[in-house]
């Protein structure tokens, strides 16, 4: 029978997929584990791990890195507190107005981000936002309002509303239920949205670009993209800041993999 | 809903969500609103970004983007990689979640080898896959070597024919965890009485697939395809990372287009016009997409 056949070569197949999957990651650490004399055999492994070469890529990005975190952590908080504040009224009320103001928003998943970006460049510097760190928070706030009000609002229109009827009833403001009920109750959506976020602000290149133009305030992935394009390529050192720059995220990736699928999931279909 | 009528104490409901919509509307007419409309007005003139001056020049932007070649080439890449992303990533995505499911061990283990790539930012991915495209000493001209194929070696990434083709093996490495999880995702929620019916009605496994489960798919479906087109339109991180656009412009998307005019070459006037080109496209790509998701999700309240 074919089938049984076939059904024999699954888990092999599976296996020599996931090998090639990991093969570029598996030659980048091999690569960043040797000295400048072995990185041109690609096959070869490190006689002796050299570690030289994380030392000289955290020398060149690591101040970038520390500009990257101060970026992420409070954008991903502003931007899915916003979310959260545009998705909870347009998951109550009914009827034409809400969705229209919804639609309005979901607009904005529609504009490439790279249109925006001359007009973006002049605002932010006549605010006197230009290449600075609280200037990246609010346009990473800014820019996730769209995907973060979806996300939100589709969280909270599958909570019960016998809830939210049942807290108003017993005489608890509409605010208050907000900040005090259903945030606190929303903890796995908000996760999922945060982790989502985290991805897509720690891994912006282009509002990164546009919007600094030193190491006051350009994150890692601007100082990397600086190095890969440089003429002069050591690849032992670049493949270190290289995965060192992916490091975090990896590491949230590991940690938390069912928030951050429940999250990708979520921002894309419910 | 129709004969909803708000009880007393929702009479102040309106106020309370208008103050909750406030700030995220004032975002939005700020930094999408604003922009779009002050880019399509900049298309109509000519300023180098700096000085205070900006001069009408009418139609004349678009008049010098439609004579120029440059245009026309990132537009067909575009297309190219709007036809390789809708069937490559969801094409192999299904592959490998359709794999995955049917695996009775380790189902854990390959969704996170093949989700991982989707997690890095693209400049990483760029920079890990120009040290493989190396044309020299890189991976895949040595492994070439390596098992006699060397004549097919060649300078992956700096050569005009087979630099797009480079970078979409990069991009589709870097996605196709995106389409794989959708479509597991899908798998798993595939209600198990139609797969069983199929198989006592003697449904061969192809039949099966085209006429159960891909059927049944097609909201996972939907979402791999939307997403896909999305990213094609808006491609800008692997290409600008990977080549900046060349060699002479021969890897240009509209979107480095409209970046190195902008601010490489100061002439914000035509880089808006490429903008404005953009999002016309994109439009038309993408809209349907947007009211199919809008639609999906009132459905899917409405049914509850």
């Amino acid at each position: 029978m074919i089938t049984s056949n076939v059904k024999w070569t699954r888990g092999p197949s599976a296996v020599v997929i996931a090998a090639l999957f990991m093969t570029p990651i598996v030659v980048a650490i091999n690569t960043s584990l040797k000295a400048p004399a072995e990185v041109l055999d690609v096959f070869s492994l490190p006689a002796v791990p050299y570690l030289t070469n994380y030392v000289q890529a955290w020398h060149q990005i690591g101040r970038t890195f520390f500009n990257s975190l101060m970026i992420t952590v409070p954008g991903v908080a502003l931007s899915v507190f916003l979310g959260a504040v545009a998705g909870f009224p347009l998951s109550q009320i009914k009827g034409r107005v809400g969705f229209i103001v919804y639609l309005f928003l979901l607009t904005g998943m529609l504009v490439p981000y790279q249109i925006v970006q001359i007009p973006l460049f002049s605002l932010m510097r006549n605010l006197g936002f230009h290449n600075t760190i609280p200037g990246m928070w609010l346009v990473h706030a800014a820019y996730g309002v769209p995907i973060c009000t979806f996300f939100m609002r589709n969280f909270f229109a599958s909570v019960p509303r016998s809830m939210f009827e049942a807290a108003l009833i017993d005489g608890c403001g509409i605010a208050t239920y907000f900040f005090k009920v259903l945030l606190p109750a929303s903890t796995s959506g908000l996760a999922a949205l945060s982790i989502i976020q985290s991805r897509a602000i720690w891994n912006d290149l282009l509002f990164a670009m546009t919007l600094t133009n030193n190491d006051n305030a350009r994150p890692v992935t601007v100082a990397l993209n600086a190095l890969t394009s440089g003429l002069q390529v050591q690849h032992g050192v670049l493949m270190a800041a290289t995965l060192i720059s992916v490091l975090p995220v990896v590491i949230s990736y590991l940690l938390f993999q069912k928030a951050f699928v429940a999250g990708v999931l979520g921002g894309s279909s419910k | 809903m129709t004969n909803y009528k708000p009880a007393p104490w929702e009479r102040n409901a309106r106020l309370v969500f208008g103050l909750f919509l406030f700030t995220p509307v004032v975002f939005f007419i700020i930094f999408y609103i604003w922009p779009v409309i002050e880019t399509i007005r900049l298309s109509f003139q000519s300023w180098d970004g700096l000085s205070p001056r900006r001069v009408d020049v009418g139609l004349r932007n678009y008049q010098v983007l439609l004579a120029s070649p440059r245009f026309y080439h990132s537009l067909l890449n575009n297309v190219r990689w709007l036809v390789f992303y809708v069937l490559m990533p969801t094409g192999v995505g299904l592959g490998l979640a359709l794999l995955v499911n049917s695996l009775s061990r380790g189902q854990g283990f390959f969704k996170l080898i093949y989700f991982l790539p989707y997690t890095l930012p693209p400049v990483a991915v760029a920079a890990i896959w120009r040290w493989l495209y190396e044309p020299s000493a890189g991976l895949l001209t040595r492994t070439l070597n390596e098992v006699g194929l060397g004549f097919l070696a060649r300078n992956w990434i700096g050569e005009a024919d087979t630099v797009t083709y480079s970078l979409m093996a990069a991009g589709l490495w870097w996605s196709v965890g995106f389409s794989f999880i959708v479509f597991f995702a899908g798998l798993r929620n595939l209600p198990l009485e139609c797969l069983e019916a199929a198989r006592i009605d003697g449904a061969s496994a192809w039949q099966t697939f085209t006429k159960v489960t891909f059927p049944l798919l097609w909201p996972s479906t939907a979402i791999a395809l939307g997403m896909s087109a999305v990213d094609a339109m808006r491609l800008f991180d692997i290409v600008w990372a990977m080549t900046g656009g060349g060699p002479a412009y021969a890897s240009d998307v509209l979107a480095t287009q409209m970046y190195d005019t902008a601010f490489g070459r100061l002439k914000m006037g035509e880089a808006s016009a490429v903008s404005v080109a953009m999002l016309v496209i994109s439009a038309v790509v993408i809209m349907p997409f947007i009211i199919y998701m809008a639609r999906q999700v009132e459905r899917a309240e409405n049914d509850h």
